[in-house]
Protein backbone atom coordinates (compact mmCIF):
# COMPACT_ATOMS: atom_id res chain seq x y z
CA UNK A 1 0.00 0.00 0.00
CA UNK A 2 1.47 3.29 -1.06
CA UNK A 3 1.57 6.55 1.37
CA UNK A 4 -1.23 7.86 -0.03
CA UNK A 5 -3.28 5.09 -0.06
CA UNK A 6 -2.46 4.96 3.57
CA UNK A 7 -3.64 8.58 3.64
CA UNK A 8 -7.04 7.98 1.68
CA UNK A 9 -7.83 4.84 3.99
CA UNK A 10 -7.79 6.72 7.23
CA UNK A 11 -9.68 9.62 5.81
CA UNK A 12 -12.56 7.41 4.67
CA UNK A 13 -12.32 5.23 7.71
CA UNK A 14 -15.01 5.24 10.12
CA UNK A 15 -12.87 6.70 12.32
CA UNK A 16 -11.82 9.45 10.25
CA UNK A 17 -15.12 10.62 9.20
CA UNK A 18 -16.10 10.40 12.78
CA UNK A 19 -13.57 12.85 14.17
CA UNK A 20 -14.12 15.02 10.55
CA UNK A 21 -18.18 15.11 11.64
CA UNK A 22 -17.49 16.35 15.03
CA UNK A 23 -18.31 19.78 15.77
CA UNK A 24 -15.71 22.91 14.99
CA UNK A 25 -15.02 23.78 18.91
CA UNK A 26 -14.26 19.92 19.18
CA UNK A 27 -11.56 20.38 16.44
CA UNK A 28 -10.80 23.86 18.00
CA UNK A 29 -10.39 21.74 21.54
CA UNK A 30 -8.04 19.72 19.59
CA UNK A 31 -5.68 22.69 18.39
CA UNK A 32 -5.81 23.83 21.71
CA UNK A 33 -4.24 20.31 23.03
CA UNK A 34 -1.51 20.53 20.23
CA UNK A 35 -0.67 23.90 20.87
CA UNK A 36 -0.16 23.37 24.98
CA UNK A 37 2.01 20.04 23.98
CA UNK A 38 3.86 22.26 21.47
CA UNK A 39 4.34 24.94 24.41
CA UNK A 40 5.79 22.24 26.57
CA UNK A 41 7.81 20.97 24.62
CA UNK A 42 9.43 24.45 22.93
CA UNK A 43 9.72 26.32 26.49
CA UNK A 44 11.35 22.83 27.60
CA UNK A 45 14.12 23.17 25.06
CA UNK A 46 14.30 26.31 25.54
CA UNK A 47 15.18 26.24 29.04
CA UNK A 48 18.20 23.71 28.52
CA UNK A 49 19.35 25.54 25.29
CA UNK A 50 19.77 29.06 27.57
CA UNK A 51 21.36 26.83 30.13
CA UNK A 52 23.74 24.79 27.80
CA UNK A 53 24.41 28.60 25.86
CA UNK A 54 25.77 29.83 29.36
CA UNK A 55 22.46 32.45 29.15
CA UNK A 56 20.70 30.83 32.01
CA UNK A 57 20.26 29.27 35.30
CA UNK A 58 24.25 29.13 35.74
CA UNK A 59 24.02 28.12 38.99
CA UNK A 60 22.29 24.95 38.36
CA UNK A 61 23.38 22.00 37.21
CA UNK A 62 22.17 20.87 33.35
CA UNK A 63 21.83 17.39 34.74
CA UNK A 64 19.19 18.77 37.37
CA UNK A 65 17.35 20.78 34.80
CA UNK A 66 17.48 17.86 32.08
CA UNK A 67 15.85 15.94 34.65
CA UNK A 68 13.31 18.18 35.75
CA UNK A 69 12.19 18.92 32.09
CA UNK A 70 12.10 15.35 30.83
CA UNK A 71 8.66 14.69 31.54
CA UNK A 72 7.58 17.69 30.45
CA UNK A 73 9.19 16.80 27.06
CA UNK A 74 7.46 13.24 26.91
CA UNK A 75 4.12 14.96 27.90
CA UNK A 76 4.49 17.41 25.08
CA UNK A 77 4.96 15.28 22.66
CA UNK A 78 2.29 12.52 23.64
CA UNK A 79 -0.06 15.88 23.49
CA UNK A 80 1.22 16.32 19.95
CA UNK A 81 1.20 12.80 18.74
CA UNK A 82 -2.41 12.71 19.85
CA UNK A 83 -3.83 16.11 19.17
CA UNK A 84 -2.01 15.74 15.74
CA UNK A 85 -3.29 12.43 14.56
CA UNK A 86 -6.78 13.78 15.41
CA UNK A 87 -6.21 16.67 12.73
CA UNK A 88 -4.91 14.56 10.55
CA UNK A 89 -7.32 11.67 10.31
CA UNK A 90 -10.46 13.22 8.69
CA UNK A 91 -8.61 15.49 6.30
CA UNK A 92 -5.05 13.22 5.52
CA UNK A 93 -4.94 13.73 2.02
CA UNK A 94 -4.96 17.24 1.93
CA UNK A 95 -1.80 17.06 4.06
CA UNK A 96 -0.56 14.27 1.81
CA UNK A 97 -0.83 17.14 -0.65
CA UNK A 98 0.77 20.06 1.54
CA UNK A 99 4.47 20.35 1.40
CA UNK A 100 4.94 22.49 4.73
CA UNK A 101 3.56 19.05 6.33
CA UNK A 102 6.10 16.55 4.97
CA UNK A 103 8.33 19.41 5.99
CA UNK A 104 7.29 19.26 9.68
CA UNK A 105 7.62 15.39 9.16
CA UNK A 106 11.15 15.70 7.98
CA UNK A 107 12.32 18.53 10.80
CA UNK A 108 10.67 16.74 13.63
CA UNK A 109 12.73 13.62 12.85
CA UNK A 110 15.60 14.74 12.95
CA UNK A 111 14.38 17.08 16.17
CA UNK A 112 13.66 13.68 17.73
CA UNK A 113 17.00 11.96 16.30
CA UNK A 114 19.42 14.78 17.74
CA UNK A 115 17.29 14.68 20.80
CA UNK A 116 17.89 11.17 21.79
CA UNK A 117 21.40 11.23 21.04
CA UNK A 118 23.26 14.34 20.88
CA UNK A 119 21.11 16.41 23.05
CA UNK A 120 20.19 13.69 25.98
CA UNK A 121 24.14 13.15 25.93
CA UNK A 122 24.98 16.59 26.40
CA UNK A 123 22.76 17.19 29.00
CA UNK A 124 23.70 14.16 31.27
CA UNK A 125 27.22 14.71 31.50
CA UNK A 126 28.79 18.00 32.73
CA UNK A 127 32.08 17.69 31.37
CA UNK A 128 31.34 18.58 27.99
CA UNK A 129 33.18 21.30 26.25
CA UNK A 130 31.24 24.57 26.10
CA UNK A 131 31.78 24.51 22.17
CA UNK A 132 29.65 21.21 22.16
CA UNK A 133 27.23 22.00 24.18
CA UNK A 134 26.69 25.60 21.95
CA UNK A 135 26.26 23.55 19.24
CA UNK A 136 23.67 21.22 20.52
CA UNK A 137 21.59 23.70 21.77
CA UNK A 138 21.35 26.08 18.44
CA UNK A 139 20.81 22.66 16.65
CA UNK A 140 17.89 21.72 18.89
CA UNK A 141 16.47 25.34 19.09
CA UNK A 142 16.69 25.85 15.26
CA UNK A 143 14.77 22.21 14.26
CA UNK A 144 12.14 22.70 16.98
CA UNK A 145 11.51 26.05 16.07
CA UNK A 146 11.54 24.78 12.36
CA UNK A 147 8.60 22.28 13.31
CA UNK A 148 6.77 24.65 14.88
CA UNK A 149 6.82 26.91 11.80
CA UNK A 150 6.16 24.63 9.13
CA UNK A 151 3.46 23.81 11.64
CA UNK A 152 2.11 27.11 11.53
CA UNK A 153 2.65 27.65 7.75
CA UNK A 154 0.75 24.52 6.75
CA UNK A 155 -3.00 25.99 7.28
CA UNK A 156 -2.09 28.53 5.07
CA UNK A 157 -0.90 26.55 1.95
CA UNK B 1 -13.26 58.03 17.00
CA UNK B 2 -14.82 54.86 18.03
CA UNK B 3 -12.46 51.79 18.65
CA UNK B 4 -14.54 50.19 15.98
CA UNK B 5 -13.48 52.80 13.75
CA UNK B 6 -9.67 52.85 14.07
CA UNK B 7 -10.02 48.84 13.75
CA UNK B 8 -11.40 49.38 10.57
CA UNK B 9 -8.64 51.75 9.60
CA UNK B 10 -5.98 49.70 11.13
CA UNK B 11 -7.35 47.21 9.03
CA UNK B 12 -7.75 49.18 5.75
CA UNK B 13 -4.31 50.44 6.28
CA UNK B 14 -1.44 49.93 4.06
CA UNK B 15 0.27 47.77 6.70
CA UNK B 16 -3.01 45.43 7.75
CA UNK B 17 -3.63 45.21 3.48
CA UNK B 18 0.12 43.85 3.30
CA UNK B 19 -0.34 41.59 5.96
CA UNK B 20 -3.40 39.73 4.73
CA UNK B 21 -2.32 39.56 0.59
CA UNK B 22 1.37 38.39 1.30
CA UNK B 23 1.45 34.82 0.93
CA UNK B 24 4.17 34.40 3.79
CA UNK B 25 4.05 37.41 6.10
CA UNK B 26 0.97 36.01 8.16
CA UNK B 27 2.12 33.23 9.10
CA UNK B 28 6.04 33.87 9.39
CA UNK B 29 4.37 36.43 12.38
CA UNK B 30 1.86 33.54 13.33
CA UNK B 31 5.32 31.62 13.39
CA UNK B 32 6.73 34.56 15.89
CA UNK B 33 4.06 34.85 17.90
CA UNK B 34 4.21 31.03 18.62
CA UNK B 35 8.17 31.23 19.53
CA UNK B 36 7.67 34.03 21.51
CA UNK B 37 5.12 32.50 23.54
CA UNK B 38 7.58 29.74 24.41
CA UNK B 39 10.08 32.25 26.01
CA UNK B 40 7.08 34.38 27.76
CA UNK B 41 4.24 31.59 28.68
CA UNK B 42 6.70 28.96 28.34
CA UNK B 43 9.39 30.25 30.51
CA UNK B 44 7.12 31.55 33.03
CA UNK B 45 5.57 28.34 33.64
CA UNK B 46 8.41 26.94 34.67
CA UNK B 47 8.98 29.82 37.55
CA UNK B 48 5.11 29.36 38.37
CA UNK B 49 5.81 25.37 38.98
CA UNK B 50 8.84 26.70 40.96
CA UNK B 51 6.90 28.99 43.12
CA UNK B 52 4.15 26.23 43.75
CA UNK B 53 7.07 24.01 44.81
CA UNK B 54 6.55 21.46 41.78
CA UNK B 55 9.70 22.12 39.47
CA UNK B 56 13.53 22.24 41.00
CA UNK B 57 12.24 22.80 44.24
CA UNK B 58 16.00 22.35 45.93
CA UNK B 59 17.06 25.52 43.71
CA UNK B 60 16.59 28.59 45.66
CA UNK B 61 13.54 30.87 43.67
CA UNK B 62 16.10 33.88 42.47
CA UNK B 63 18.20 31.31 40.77
CA UNK B 64 15.70 30.53 38.47
CA UNK B 65 13.62 33.65 38.56
CA UNK B 66 16.50 36.35 37.85
CA UNK B 67 18.43 34.53 35.16
CA UNK B 68 14.99 33.96 33.45
CA UNK B 69 13.34 37.56 33.42
CA UNK B 70 15.01 39.15 30.72
CA UNK B 71 14.30 36.11 28.08
CA UNK B 72 11.00 36.33 29.55
CA UNK B 73 9.84 40.18 29.30
CA UNK B 74 11.91 39.75 25.66
CA UNK B 75 9.22 37.11 24.70
CA UNK B 76 6.23 39.05 25.80
CA UNK B 77 7.37 41.82 23.55
CA UNK B 78 7.81 39.03 20.61
CA UNK B 79 4.86 38.14 21.50
CA UNK B 80 3.21 41.40 21.63
CA UNK B 81 4.64 43.16 18.69
CA UNK B 82 3.44 40.18 16.86
CA UNK B 83 0.25 40.00 18.33
CA UNK B 84 -0.50 43.43 17.62
CA UNK B 85 0.48 42.63 13.64
CA UNK B 86 -1.74 39.62 13.48
CA UNK B 87 -4.58 42.27 15.01
CA UNK B 88 -4.15 45.02 12.64
CA UNK B 89 -4.64 42.28 9.82
CA UNK B 90 -8.19 41.45 10.83
CA UNK B 91 -8.82 44.31 13.28
CA UNK B 92 -12.26 44.84 11.90
CA UNK B 93 -14.04 41.44 12.40
CA UNK B 94 -11.71 40.91 15.64
CA UNK B 95 -12.84 44.11 17.44
CA UNK B 96 -15.99 42.35 17.36
CA UNK B 97 -15.15 39.15 19.47
CA UNK B 98 -16.39 38.89 22.60
CA UNK B 99 -13.18 35.78 22.98
CA UNK B 100 -10.69 38.65 22.06
CA UNK B 101 -11.73 41.14 24.62
CA UNK B 102 -11.87 38.08 27.02
CA UNK B 103 -8.46 37.44 26.19
CA UNK B 104 -7.30 41.23 27.08
CA UNK B 105 -8.96 41.38 29.93
CA UNK B 106 -7.18 37.91 30.51
CA UNK B 107 -3.96 39.74 29.81
CA UNK B 108 -4.10 42.91 32.03
CA UNK B 109 -5.45 40.59 34.78
CA UNK B 110 -1.91 38.43 35.16
CA UNK B 111 -0.32 41.67 34.12
CA UNK B 112 -1.41 43.04 37.42
CA UNK B 113 -0.87 40.09 39.30
CA UNK B 114 2.74 39.94 37.91
CA UNK B 115 3.17 43.47 38.97
CA UNK B 116 1.74 43.00 42.65
CA UNK B 117 4.04 39.93 43.31
CA UNK B 118 7.31 41.84 41.79
CA UNK B 119 6.18 44.56 44.44
CA UNK B 120 4.90 42.91 47.31
CA UNK B 121 7.27 39.68 47.26
CA UNK B 122 10.34 40.91 44.61
CA UNK B 123 12.65 42.63 46.94
CA UNK B 124 12.38 40.07 49.49
CA UNK B 125 12.94 36.93 47.38
CA UNK B 126 16.20 35.85 49.27
CA UNK B 127 14.81 35.49 52.18
CA UNK B 128 11.60 33.65 51.30
CA UNK B 129 13.15 31.85 47.93
CA UNK B 130 15.43 30.20 50.26
CA UNK B 131 12.63 28.18 52.49
CA UNK B 132 11.17 24.90 52.00
CA UNK B 133 7.73 25.76 52.37
CA UNK B 134 6.57 29.21 50.47
CA UNK B 135 4.70 31.77 51.76
CA UNK B 136 0.89 31.54 50.71
CA UNK B 137 0.91 34.62 49.14
CA UNK B 138 3.53 33.23 46.69
CA UNK B 139 1.72 29.92 45.84
CA UNK B 140 -1.58 31.98 45.21
CA UNK B 141 0.20 34.51 42.51
CA UNK B 142 1.88 31.25 41.38
CA UNK B 143 -1.34 29.33 40.63
CA UNK B 144 -3.34 32.93 39.71
CA UNK B 145 -0.06 33.43 36.97
CA UNK B 146 -0.70 29.18 35.60
CA UNK B 147 -4.62 30.22 35.22
CA UNK B 148 -4.80 33.78 33.75
CA UNK B 149 -2.17 32.69 31.24
CA UNK B 150 -3.44 29.82 30.44
CA UNK B 151 -7.01 31.47 29.56
CA UNK B 152 -5.38 34.03 27.46
CA UNK B 153 -3.70 31.32 25.43
CA UNK B 154 -7.19 29.36 25.36
CA UNK B 155 -9.12 32.12 23.98
CA UNK B 156 -6.14 33.27 21.71
CA UNK B 157 -6.14 29.78 20.14
CA UNK B 158 -9.96 30.12 19.98
CA UNK B 159 -10.08 33.59 17.66
CA UNK B 160 -10.09 32.13 14.24
CA UNK B 161 -12.50 29.58 15.87
CA UNK B 162 -15.23 31.54 17.13
CA UNK B 163 -14.48 34.57 14.03
CA UNK B 164 -17.96 35.62 11.86
CA UNK B 165 -17.14 35.16 8.16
Amino acid sequence: MSTLELFKALQTSSFGRFIGSLDHLVHAGIQLLHITGMLLLLSSIVLLSLRLLGLGLRQTPIAEIANATSRFIWVGLGLLAFSGFLMLAPSATNYYANDFFWDKLILLALALIVHVSLFRKITRSESTSAITARFSAVLSLALWFGVAFAGRFIGFF
Amino acid sequence: MSVIELAQQLYDSQLGTALRESVYAFPIVEGLHLIGLAFSVGLLLFVDLRLLGLFLRHIPVANIMNPLRPWLLGGFVLTLVTGILLFIAAASKIILLPVFLFKLGFIALAGINALWFEHKWGKTILTWGLQDVLPTGVKFAGIASLLLWSLVVITGRLIPYLSIE
